[in-house]
């Protein structure tokens, strides 16, 4: 049955006055919050708002791997899992997970593994869950950057974070951190994450049309626009010990 | 680092018993205390109608979406809501992948019964074509902390999310189905504020809301709703028996504990103002 | 007043504050040093300087071996030429001689199975569970002596807490515990919290400094072991909640100089607050 409300695309994703449709210039992010050590079960957990984005990650581990078969002898596993909740969508999602969850765990896995040191723990298991509450594009995004928090929270040895944004195209021109509308209305979309001890990709989709200076493009414009990502996860990873000086006592809650 | 399933030690749990029997509680709370309630309503974009509540650190958020959809055959001019829980494996080490379990289950079925049986929802506001087309409510609860007690934070968020409610409202126009311009808030919709009241039992001692290790040594637990004046819903659980004296007494209880539970919520203050 | 249960406890006391000079190493100096040290994150370049300093703890050469990066989120310590990380998060993982609390989950006629708090359970094998007092006579037994092993054995149960000793441990197989051995075994009162485990060094602080505070002042047993977890007891709840309080705030600003100092005002303040003694 339809919606009363219906989900209809704008025609033009610019306003009169050049700037996109939530106020944003080409290169500006949306605003982002983060925060570790918000879910005291796990052993590392970090929630991110990003936008309208509202996303929670959680990290238990080393632990016993279940199924047993699933463990490895020589390394470590880690699994990701990646759902959304069933009011975080405009039109409401079913909630067993789909075949679009599933492959986002997996790409977000693949992200993220670079940077652990899994042969270290042969026959335990690394669980990433990732819950998206509220979802307004670059949700994959948005749950690479809060694990790669929640993994740090837990304190698992890392090379170093990763960091993910979704660059693209809309109405011809190229732009950072794609909201949910853009994404759906626009010509083209690249999620890009970047391992900084190496700085390299891990992660890279593309959809749309693109010629090969525009590629160069959107590289560029990506590593500076995750460059901003990656402080402001520094930022809060610190953040939680920096506020306590000398002689005070309340931690910022 | 934590196990799966978790044993509680011989110790801890003589601990929490020999202390409840002086009345004490580790965290320094009296037999018939609540932990802290925090609430933020309205808080996710894509609902319509949410709540972020944390008991203690138990913490739910719940958000409202709803459908439009066929009236039950014996109830046509009445919409419909359903509610759905979901222990999320990031909330505990106790919760497991998989689809919903005997203790999601349990907490969807008590907070919703406690709804229903205090008809707290106009239904029949919900209709907008009697026999066609009515609304159908989706109330999805999810867990993102456990530390005991889902059930009394479930319920409050639940209420609080119909209270921060803004549905769009619609009507059959020459189009089919049209959208007036307006909104259906919680004040259009929610009628009584029933609240769900968990006391957990071991040995010979009763008390509210427990905390988590004290979730894991209980025997038995039960579920109380009320509305202002009268009880609606009651759900005994685990191993242990009750004496009639014992519900007799909680059933009091509950009523002067919600009352004031009641005041110092104030949940009426997350009715969303959009009209 | 303390009343201690049996005499295990009081040598417990004595135990720990053995102990506590080589388990509060990590934090030894830091208490002198004006400024904190500064917290590094994953990935941080702690040094470019590669050929007067070396990778130490928690720490890693990059690819190029030109510089020298943090592993973990921590405190960056520099002890002669090794640039150091104490971790202020993380997981426990077994070492021999650790003494440990561990909770017995499952058993069978040839094993114990305990929860210690790291990625593997623990394995208590009977014969690592001689009563004390008994080695003598199993010794002089010659052979086997069998009925004369049954009696000396210590049985425990599901949900038993125990101190033990690791005595192997290894990355490939699960840890072999022991209950033989000066002030270990079962405990049958008290109760154990948890901490996070790179802040077990804090709590027992410089030469036992703030452990030795804690129980003066909270009238309180408390053993404090390498996986997190601390056992203790004291006089009434009303002391034993201040010290599980202070004991999390401990935890919180491990990581900020003066603790002990603020600690000790911390406790002494409260008491008054709370009408204790």
């Amino acid at each position: 049955m339809p919606l009363i409300i219906k989900d209809e695309y704008p025609e033009k994703l610019f306003r009169e006055d050049g700037k996109r449709l939530d106020g944003r210039e080409l290169n500006e992010l949306r605003p982002i919050k983060m925060e570790v050590d918000v879910i005291k079960s796990a052993d590392g957990s970090a929630y991110l708002e990003w936008g309208n984005n509202k996303v929670f990650a959680a990290v238990y581990g080393p632990r016993e791997v279940h199924p047993h078969h699933l463990a490895k002898p020589d390394k470590g596993i880690l699994r990701v899992f990646y759902r959304m909740a069933t009011y975080s969508v405009f039109d409401r999602k079913r909630p067993a997970p789909g075949r679009r969850e599933k492959e986002i765990s997996m790409i977000i896995s693949d992200c993220l593994e670079p940077i652990l040191f899994l042969e270290l723990y042969p026959g335990t298991s690394f669980e990433v869950f990732i819950e998206v509450v509220d979802a307004d594009g670059g949700t994959r995004c948005a749950s690479i950057t809060a694990a790669a928090l929640a993994l740090a929270d837990a304190g698992i040895p890392m090379k170093s974070l990763v960091s993910a944004i979704a660059v693209g195209k809309i109405d011809g021109k190229q732009v950072v951190d794609l909201s949910g509308i853009e994404d759906k209305a626009g010509d083209a979309d690249l999620p890009i994450a970047i391992t900084w001890y190496n700085e390299e990709i891990s992660l890279l989709q593309f959809d749309g049309d693109m010629d090969l200076d525009e590629m160069t493009k959107f590289l560029d414009i990506a590593k500076d626009a995750l460059s901003k990502i990656h402080q402001i996860q520094l930022d809060s990873l610190k953040s939680k010990y920096i506020t306590l000086k000398e002689g005070e006592g309340e931690k910022k809650r | 680092m934590m196990n799966v399933k978790r044993i509680v030690s011989r110790i801890e749990k003589n601990y929490i018993l020999s202390n409840l029997r002086k009345e004490e509680r580790i965290d320094g709370r009296g037999l018939w205390e609540y932990r802290k309630f925090r609430i933020e309503s309205d808080t996710i974009s894509s609902a319509e109608g949410s709540a972020d509540v944390t008991l203690g650190d138990t913490r739910i958020i719940t958000g409202l979406k709803y459908d439009i959809g066929q009236p039950f055959p014996d109830l046509p001019n009445e919409g419909v809501c359903t509610v759905m829980a979901e222990l999320l494996p990031l909330a505990s080490p106790l919760f497991e992948r998989g689809p919903p379990d005997e203790q999601s289950i349990e907490l969807a079925r008590v907070v919703d019964r406690g709804i229903r049986h205090a008809d707290c929802i106009q239904t029949q506001k919900l209709c907008i074509k009697e026999k066609e087309a009515v609304y159908i409510l989706f109330l999805d609860m999810y867990v993102i902390n456990h530390d005991g007690n889902l059930i009394d934070t479930g319920g409050v968020s639940a209420i609080t999310t119909l209270l921060s409610a803004h549905l769009p409202e619609g009507i059959i126009g020459d189009n089919g189905l049209e959208w007036t311009g307006k909104y259906l808030t919680g004040d259009d919709l929610v009628n009584e504020l029933p609240l769900v009241l968990t006391y957990g039992k071991i040995d010979d001692i009763i008390f509210l809301d427990p905390n988590l290790p004290e979730e894991l040594v209980c025997e038995g637990k039960i579920s109380i709703s009320v509305t202002e004046k009268k009880i609606t819903s009651i759900q005994k659980s685990g191993a242990t028996t009750f004496s009639i004296d014992d519900i007799k007494m909680l059933g009091k209880k509950t009523l002067e504990i919600s009352q004031k539970l009641r005041k110092e919520l104030n949940l009426l203050q997350y009715k969303t103002s959009i009209k | 007043m303390i009343i201690l249960e049996n005499e295990t406890d009081k040598e417990v006391i004595e135990e720990t504050q053995e102990n506590d000079e080589k388990e509060g190493e990590d934090f030894e100096d830091f208490e002198d040093e004006e400024d904190s040290r500064d917290i590094v994150v994953p990935g941080e370049v702690l040094t470019e300087d590669t050929k007067n300093f070396l990778p130490g703890r928690g720490t890693i050469y990059n690819s190029e071996r030109t510089k020298i990066i943090s592993l973990n989120i921590g405190l960056k310590q520099i002890r002669k030429n090794y640039i150091n990380v104490i971790p202020l998060r993380g997981f426990y993982t077994p070492r021999p001689g650790d003494k440990i609390i561990a909770l017995v989950v499952d058993k069978n006629p040839v094993k114990y199975k305990c929860d210690i708090n790291a990625k593997d359970f623990g394995t208590l094998k009977p014969k690592n569970t001689i009563k004390r007092g008994k080695m003598r006579s199993f010794r002089g037994s010659g052979g086997s002596g069998y009925p004369q092993d049954e009696a000396n054995i210590e049985r425990f149960e599901i949900g038993d807490i125990l101190i033990v000793k690791i005595l192997s441990a290894d990355r490939l197989n699960k840890p072999e515990l022991t209950t033989v051995g000066k002030y270990l075994g079962k405990k049958n009162n008290g109760f154990v919290i948890s901490i996070d485990p790179p802040k077990i060094p804090r709590v027992i602080g410089r030469n036992g400094s703030m452990i030795k505070m804690l129980k003066n002042l909270t009238k309180t047993n408390i053993f404090v072991t390498q996986n997190g977890r601390i056992w203790l007891k004291g006089e009434d709840i009303a002391h034993e909640r201040l010290l599980v309080e202070s004991i999390k705030k401990i935890a919180a600003e491990a990581h900020t100089v003066g603790l002990t100092d603020r600690m000790q005002e911390f406790i002494i303040n409260e008491k008054k607050i709370r009408g204790i003694e």
